[in-house]
């Protein structure tokens, strides 16, 4: 099925950051408007100041603002947009609300409801792939309800297993249980940072794999012509938060990036989706074997990487596709040209176990040069607040090919100063040393295992 | 709290020197950081340059020009019709005795008593906490942080609200000493 054709106006942005400076670009550049919706710790926010207009939704804590689909819903109406934006994280993947906007006349930019209800909710989405014919990792048929019905399931699938939030996404509400007397306390743990982080408290169970890359695919459909656009290696992660994003991935050959490929684009043609998303898969290097971990009905954080080495823009992409307009590319003509590396400057303090540090930005200054974009809501004076995630700029590097992507990743870091609070890029720094990450040779607890156990 | 008594405030009599006055009030009073006001198609939007007290967050601009256009004259009243929960001056300092001790926030963020919405307390008054029971939960950047009692006491003063913001330092938890059976 295709969306309706409509020509959108203008926009609310229903969300904050970094994403919501990209999507007001986005939109900037299609001829479109843009209402940037803050709360209340946001009113001094880059995004409010490149808006064409703002509006406040609410206090600071994002179950009372950015969580809060009737007010996203009566913002958008006062301010006469008819089109929302959710950028990812928040309401992005909570089919309620894109209901609830379909029902409004608003039209939500991302996939119908009925797709995110089935792909937003990790359990369903796996007996979609299933379905499919893509192979899964073993796991709980649905969600689980308390500590004693995961343990139950953990028993059938065999330890080591994950408790993963059924609403979730971006590792949290995540958790690993090696045996069954750690299980209730990591359940509580996951349940609980699911319900704060995505108002759902939902787990489910699944196996635990290890010594994996995590591959994921980016995917582009119309309702009518699906494609994808490669794929990127997120492996380099620290407690399921990806840090490091490239692509190509270093470890997929043209076979198996065909194959997965096409995995990616039956799944949604199994779910007749639309918009853009993102098929995450498991794979086990030595192999070539891949997993369906889940689906990310929405834009990822990461997608500038697919960005510069596709020359498709995501998020403009996903605007047209909103407004029926019909894609204006084939799988023929996507080629992956050189390579990308993202690297996530969070405030945190890689020196003191990643601890978050938000506060005031008193010096800035930025990168630039060959190959260097970056996307990031930072200005000098600017006060990173404590309520929301850490993510505070995202430097990506292009290059020939993956060494040249590294050396400017390196020079740009080297010319990267955020005075104020304490960030990732030493940490990032040290990645970009490390001999076994520029051979490629790397997995998911990489970061964890071996890159911090030796100091 | 800002009046004019002389005037029924509309869009039609608000004057230039209206506006002065307004201006002038403000500026002299140590309650405001910020001010709105929207008469009909008339907005008016002041704020203070940093350094002026404590950091204020204000309600959306709808309610807080109802706030202010609804409010009975009184040229000495806080600002707590505006902002109840937030405003610093409306608190009474808290105070213990010098052999307490006190659990302060290691880090900005967000106070919560219980480990979930709905479920008891870390700790109640009364109870008699080790140096490893943990008291609170404070998240920050989406990040839960259990802080622990860091001392043996029992509870006299949980000072934070539950799910209020606090501020690196801010005294969170008084514990009297307990003494040695």
């Amino acid at each position: 099925m295709t969306p309706a054709r409509r020509q959108l106006r203008r926009i609310l942005v229903a969300n904050r950051g970094e994403i919501a400076v990209r999507i007001i670009r986005a939109s900037r550049e299609l001829g479109l408007e843009a209402i940037q919706a803050y709360s209340e710790a946001d009113r001094d926010s880059l995004a409010v100041h490149l808006a064409d207009g703002s509006i406040c939704i609410g206090p600071p804590p994002s179950s009372q603002s950015y969580l809060k689909g009737d007010l996203m819903i009566g913002a958008a109406r006062a301010a006469k947009a008819d089109a929302i934006h959710p950028g990812y994280g928040f309401l992005s993947e909570n089919a309620a609300f894109a209901r609830a906007c379909e029902d409004a006349n608003i039209a939500f930019i991302g996939p119908p409801a009925r797709a995110i209800a089935l792909m937003g909710d990790k359990a369903t989405a796996r007996r979609m792939a299933a379905k499919a014919g893509v192979l899964i990792t073993p796991g709980s048929p649905g969600t689980v309800s308390d500590a004693r019905t995961a343990r139950e399931a953990a028993a059938l699938i065999g330890y080591p297993v994950l408790l993963k939030a059924a609403a979730g996404g971006g590792g949290r509400g995540m958790r690993v249980a090696r045996n069954p007397d750690e299980l209730p306390d990591r359940f509580t743990d996951a349940a609980r940072e699911a319900q704060a982080a995505f108002g759902n408290g939902g787990i489910y169970v699944e196996k635990f794999l290890e010594r994996v890359r995590h591959v994921e695919i980016q995917v582009l459909s119309d309702g009518q012509t699906v494609l994808h656009l490669g794929e990127r290696d997120c492996s380099i992660q620290r407690r399921n938060q990806k840090l490091v994003e490239e692509s190509p991935s270093p470890a997929l050959d043209d076979v198996v990036r065909a194959r997965m490929g096409d995995a990616a684009v039956r799944i949604c043609r199994q779910v007749d989706y639309h918009s853009v998303g993102t098929i995450e898969f498991i794979l086990d290097a030595a192999s070539g074997a891949f997993y369906f971990m889940e689906m990310n009905t929405r834009v990822q954080v990461e997608h500038p990487v697919t960005e510069v080495v596709t020359g498709v823009d995501i998020v403009k992409a996903q605007i047209c596709v909103a407004q029926g307009e019909p894609l204006p590319i084939t799988q023929d003509n996507v080629r992956l040209t050189g390579h990308a590396i993202e690297c996530r400057i969070n405030a945190e303090d890689p020196a003191r176990d990643f601890a978050p540090s938000p506060g005031q930005v008193r010096g800035l200054r930025l990168p630039g040069g060959p190959g260097i974009r970056i996307d990031s809501h930072l200005f000098e004076g600017y006060r990173i607040p404590p309520y929301y995630d850490s993510l505070i700029a995202k430097v990506i590097a292009w290059g020939q090919d993956r060494d040249e992507a590294i050396a400017r990743m390196r020079r740009a870091l080297s010319e990267m100063r955020i005075e104020g609070v304490h960030t990732t890029i030493p940490f990032h720094t040290r990645l970009l040393d490390d001999a076994r990450f520029r051979a490629g040779d790397v997995h998911t607890r990489f970061v964890e295992d071996e890159l911090m156990g030796i100091a | 709290m800002l009046v004019l008594p002389e005037f029924r405030l509309t869009h039609d009599n608000l004057t230039y020197d209206d506006l002065l006055r307004i201006v002038e009030l403000i500026k002299s009073s140590e309650q405001f950081s910020e001010f709105r006001l929207k008469i009909g198609e008339i907005e008016i939007e002041l704020r203070r340059r940093k350094g002026a007290g404590a950091p204020w967050i204000v309600a959306p601009t709808e309610a807080a020009a109802a706030a202010l256009l609804s409010t009975t004259p009184a040229a000495d009243s806080k600002s707590s019709d505006l902002m109840p929960a937030h405003d610093p001056t409306a608190r009474v300092a808290p105070t213990w005795a010098p052999e307490s001790i006190v659990i302060r926030a290691p880090m900005v963020g967000t106070f919560y008593r219980a480990p979930e919405p709905g479920a008891p307390p870390f700790v109640k008054i009364g109870q008699v906490v080790e140096p490893d029971t943990i008291v609170c939960i404070i998240e920050v950047m989406k990040l839960m942080n259990s802080i622990r009692a860091a001392a043996r006491g029992v509870v006299a003063q949980v000072l934070a609200d539950d799910g209020a913001t606090v501020e690196t330092s801010a005294p969170l938890i008084v514990l009297d000493p307990e003494p040695t059976p």
